[in-house]
């Protein structure tokens, strides 16, 4: 067995939350991120998945969810959970591979707006409402969870990136 | 180049979140002669007008759509899912 051994540390422990008037940026806690996958005319999934209670449920992709909670789930758990999901949908831990990153203020969709194409007002992308799309040149996956709150998840490689360019986005609100 | 792309699943996005694959052709018998073959692998037709094309929503839904394009004009006619050709109405 080799002698290395990985430095566990947050995605984003390295960076400071911004707080002004207008945008606030935070890393919410590395808890839980699984996706879960439905086969083709699998019905009702998204409120089967709620009523779990395992977390927060964001749609991803068609047939596709994200099931999304602060605290780390155990191995235990996590196993659990799948079999639970069986048949009707398989779940894949996500957790180490996506980070999660919170926007609120009044300017919190106008900082995103720099970067995406989304359409962010409030009747096209109601709280709730989830989509994956680019922010610049990362690709992100953006839910509104209050109207001016904005839940970011991505690739955890590029969170670095992702906070660093929406440092330069909000600038000029602060 | 139209700019933004009409998802059956995401709505209009920017074309750089997509990538696009080319002829959305119909993939012949495996048994087929040689010749069909080598028209499927190689040979576009390449016309001034209506195209269908394979796109990749890449940074989206990760879904294959064909997208139905003018390749004078550009403008788009129609996407729909690949898997589901003809069932989903596009969203623009
Ligand atoms: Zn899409």
């Amino acid at each position: 067995m080799s002698d290395f051994r990985p430095t566990f540390r947050p995605a984003l422990g390295a960076k400071t939350a911004i707080t002004s008037a207008e945008v606030k940026l935070s890393a919410l806690p590395e808890g839980a991120i699984v996706q879960v996958l439905a086969p083709p005319g699998e019905q009702d999934v998204a409120s089967f998945l709620s009523g779990l209670g395992k977390g927060g449920v964001r749609t991803f992709s068609p047939g596709q969810w994200l099931i999304v909670g602060d605290e780390p789930m155990t191995q235990e758990d996590m196993k659990t959970l799948f079999e639970t999901l069986e048949p009707r949908a398989t779940g894949v831990d996500q957790s180490a591979g996506r980070a999660r990153i919170r926007i609120d203020g009044k300017q919190a969709g106008r900082v995103l707006s720099k970067g995406t194409a989304l359409d962010l007002s409030a009747d096209a992308f109601p709280v709730g409402r989830s989509a994956t799309t680019l922010i610049g040149h990362i690709a992100a996956h953006i839910t509104r969870i209050d109207s001016d709150s904005f839940e970011l998840i991505v690739l955890r490689g590029f969170a670095e990136s992702l906070w660093d360019d929406l440092t330069r986005m909000s600038a000029e609100y602060r | 180049m139209a700019s933004l792309v009409p998802c059956p699943h995401c709505g209009a996005r920017p074309k750089e979140e997509f990538t696009v694959k080319g002829a959305a052709q119909v993939r012949p018998a495996p048994d087929t002669d040689k010749k069909s073959w080598v028209d499927y692998v190689y040979l576009r037709e390449n016309p001034r007008g209506r195209y269908e094309e394979f796109w990749h929503h890449t940074s989206g839904c990760r879904r294959w759509l064909v997208v139905i394009r003018d390749t004078a004009t550009h403008e788009i006619e129609s996407s729909c899912d690949a898997a589901f050709a003809g069932q989903t109405d596009a969203r623009t």
